[in-house]
């Protein structure tokens, strides 16, 4: 492996004879999908593998699919890496920084898409009066579940769990 | 374009935007759509956060959306509400395949033609009936049925006998109906024609480009299929004249399909649309589907020399229409009504989620059913990977919510799609699922190698080209080109109010 005329051998080198070029980016500054998505951008005209290279950086390898590559022509592909990555990397985190708002955006937009319940999900519906496990009191009406302190020796009704009355004497 | 290094580049001022280089500016688009064209030295400014708050392009921003603190979120809402609107209806494009039969040989045939002696591949009454009945069970209020081939007109009998049957149909379900039929024309008599106006079918054909090339690529033997396609597309366009109906507005349209000896020819091509009176122009590249898959070798070319030929053929067609000639490219429009309209037009290759099952499904000749007219063509290829029922046997519910259908429905979502979750034009895009199984193996397609995104993302470059550099006159072109006005006349009688949320224009298999 050679290094590139104009980059920083740490960053990349170059195999001209096997028409690879390999570089290394650092993890704190690129995230994965940042990575990938760079990587990704390059299918058409490379064969691509993205990699850990140690605990701080990926490495990726691009092979471009003609023959025929020169030190020249590799060189370009680091330099439109470096630019795309950067690119990704920007729009990464401007997804991420904003992916609540058009998550709501989109949530908002749709909502009503669906359009009412029909008779076919009607006959699905459970209608029989098969009771069911109600461990909060949910179903329970608020007279059943707070209504009536308990006297003495009473049970405590179901759902009750402290003194409603916050433990007044 | 030029980026900061990635520590000076700031986030929170703005939104979600995304961007991409158009020439020596920057396009930026915000998730509903919304664009702005900047030039560096206002993008280098943007994305740093240093636009002075009482600037002219801070201005900009904030009118447009772009900027966090001026965030009109409920003017974002209806947006994305308007362009993804189609979400909201069932399928309703039902495309009817009466059968495989053509009289005409077409070099690139998509439809697997039969001979005309495969008399088997006539859909029958019956079939027919079911096909109608179940069409009539989308819960869309807007129904388009087509008709499709082979040549429809080869087994007119059974066009008549389900138009018939569908109008009966539709007097107690009151859909919005509309009938179009996708014909070479080449069988069409008088008595045909007459019995078609009359129930208001649309009719749509084929032209490749001037005769010879038109007649090389369509086979008609014995004599030339232009000179067939062509008398009666005046015809038709007479009987509408005669009729009463706005000539601008009532006329043929007519579909290319472009190959390797298209390309060349952009001049002549659009010379031969504007001398026969159409007013569109769909320039669409060839497909992969049917014959096309054996003689692609022969027709295809690289999708950089097909953009060449779109830029010059548009460039004309602009050229022409400053002039006063009305001609549109149909690629343009639907883009532009996507960009300067902000709404939808549900062209149903070019939306996501995609078409297949949710905005459309298409009907063999056999009854079964399919996701889209493509599935059906790999159905006629030998595989059936997108046949998701029988008229004569499903249930709706069970074809809708076919599992191909999700399947498709969220490998088009261009949300969850590498590369285009990125893409700066995510918001107008679309790819067919169906497209990137047959040329990439998987319904997720890998946009990168895909030619369709090639073309797409090519055409869309040029549109902005036009719109961020263009004259005023060439600006006031790309506008008119998103004017919609309603066929209303095609309509069936009982129909109310404004027609559908929009279909896929009616496009001629060849």
């Amino acid at each position: 492996m050679a290094s590139l005329p104009s980059i920083p051998g740490e960053l990349a080198s170059a195999d001209v004879a096997s028409g690879v070029v390999r570089l290394t980016v650092r993890e704190e500054l690129y995230p994965l999908d940042a990575v990938f998505a760079a990587a990704f951008t390059f299918i058409k005209d490379c064969w691509v593998v993205v990699d850990r290279a140690d605990a701080a950086h990926w490495a990726i390898a691009l092979t471009p699919k003609t023959a025929g590559a020169n030190a020249e022509l590799l060189e370009q592909w680091v330099g439109g890496f470096a630019n795309e990555l950067l690119a990704c990397a920007y729009r990464h985190r401007l997804a991420k920084d904003h992916r609540a708002t058009v998550e709501a955006v989109t949530a908002a937009a749709l909502a009503g898409a669906l359009g009412p319940p029909s008779l076919d999900e009607l006959e699905d519906f459970d209608f029989s009066n098969e009771a069911f496990e109600d461990p909060l009191g949910i179903a329970m009406s608020w007279e059943d579940k707070y209504g009536k302190k308990a006297k003495a020796g009473d049970a405590a009704p179901a759902g009750s769990t402290d003194d409603d009355d916050g433990g007044a004497p | 374009m030029r980026l900061a290094p990635l520590g000076e580049l700031a986030t929170r001022h703005a939104v979600a935007f995304r961007f991409r280089a158009i020439g020596d500016r920057v396009l930026v688009t915000n998730p509903e759509g919304r664009w702005l064209v900047l030039t560096a030295d206002e993008f280098d400014a943007y994305t740093r956060d240093r636009v002075p708050a009482d600037s002219p392009l801070h201005a900009r921003l904030a009118g447009a959306n772009f900027l966090a603190d001026h965030y009109d979120l409920r003017a974002a809402v209806e947006m994305v509400r308007a362009r993804k609107r189609f979400v909201h209806h069932g399928p309703n494009l039902h495309m009817a395949v009466v059968t495989l039969r053509c009289n005409e040989t077409c070099v690139y045939c998509h439809a697997s033609r039969a001979d005309m002696d495969a008399v088997h591949t006539d859909m029958t009454r019956e079939v027919a009936e079911q096909t109608v009945d179940f069409i009539f069970k989308t819960t869309s209020p807007f129904v388009t049925i087509e008709f499709q081939g082979g040549e429809p007109l080869v087994n007119f009998p059974v066009v008549q006998h389900l138009i018939e049957y569908a109008l009966d149909k539709n007097r107690a379900a009151k859909k919005q109906l509309e009938f179009t039929m996708v014909s070479n024309l080449a069988m069409m008599d008088d008595a045909k024609l007459e019995y078609l106006l009359s129930k208001k079918v649309q009719l749509c054909t084929s032209i490749d480009g001037p005769a010879p090339l038109h007649d090389k690529q369509r086979v008609l033997p014995m004599a030339s299929s232009y000179d067939h396609a062509s008398r009666w597309i005046k015809r038709i366009n007479d009987a509408y004249a005669a009729a009463g109906l706005d000539p601008t507005l009532y006329h043929v349209e007519a579909l290319l399909t472009t190959t390797r000896a298209t390309l060349p020819q952009w001049k002549e091509v659009v010379d031969t649309y504007v001398a026969l009176g159409c007013r569109a122009l769909f320039l669409r590249p060839i497909d992969p589907f049917g014959f096309a898959a054996k003689t692609g070798p022969k027709l295809e070319y690289p999708r950089r020399e097909y953009l060449e030929f779109y830029r010059r053929a548009v460039d004309y067609m602009i050229e022409l229409h400053g002039r006063g000639t009305e001609i549109l490219e149909r690629y343009a429009a639907i883009f532009l009504t996507k960009i300067l309209g902000g709404v939808d037009p549900n062209f149903l290759d070019v939306r996501w989620p995609a078409g297949a099952g949710l905005g459309a499904l298409a009907y063999g000749y056999d009854g079964r059913i399919f996701t889209c007219d493509e599935g059906r063509m790999l159905d006629a290829m030998g595989d059936d990977a997108f046949a998701i029922g029988h008229v004569a046997t499903s249930k709706y519910r069970d074809v809708v919510g076919h599992e191909t259908v999700r399947a498709v429905t969220i490998a088009s979502n261009l949300d969850a799609t590498p590369d285009c979750v990125d893409c700066t034009y995510q918001p107008y895009c679309g790819v067919p699922p169906s497209h990137s199984y047959k040329t990439q193996g998987t319904i997720f397609g890998r946009m990168r190698e895909s030619a369709l995104c090639e073309v797409y993302k090519g055409i869309q470059d040029y549109l902005f080209e036009k719109l961020a550099t263009g004259d005023a006159a060439t600006r006031a072109t790309l506008e008119r080109w998103t004017t919609h006005r309603p066929r209303e006349h095609f309509l069936q009688d009982g129909a109310t109010g404004s027609p559908g949320p929009g279909t896929k224009p009616v496009a001629p298999r060849p």
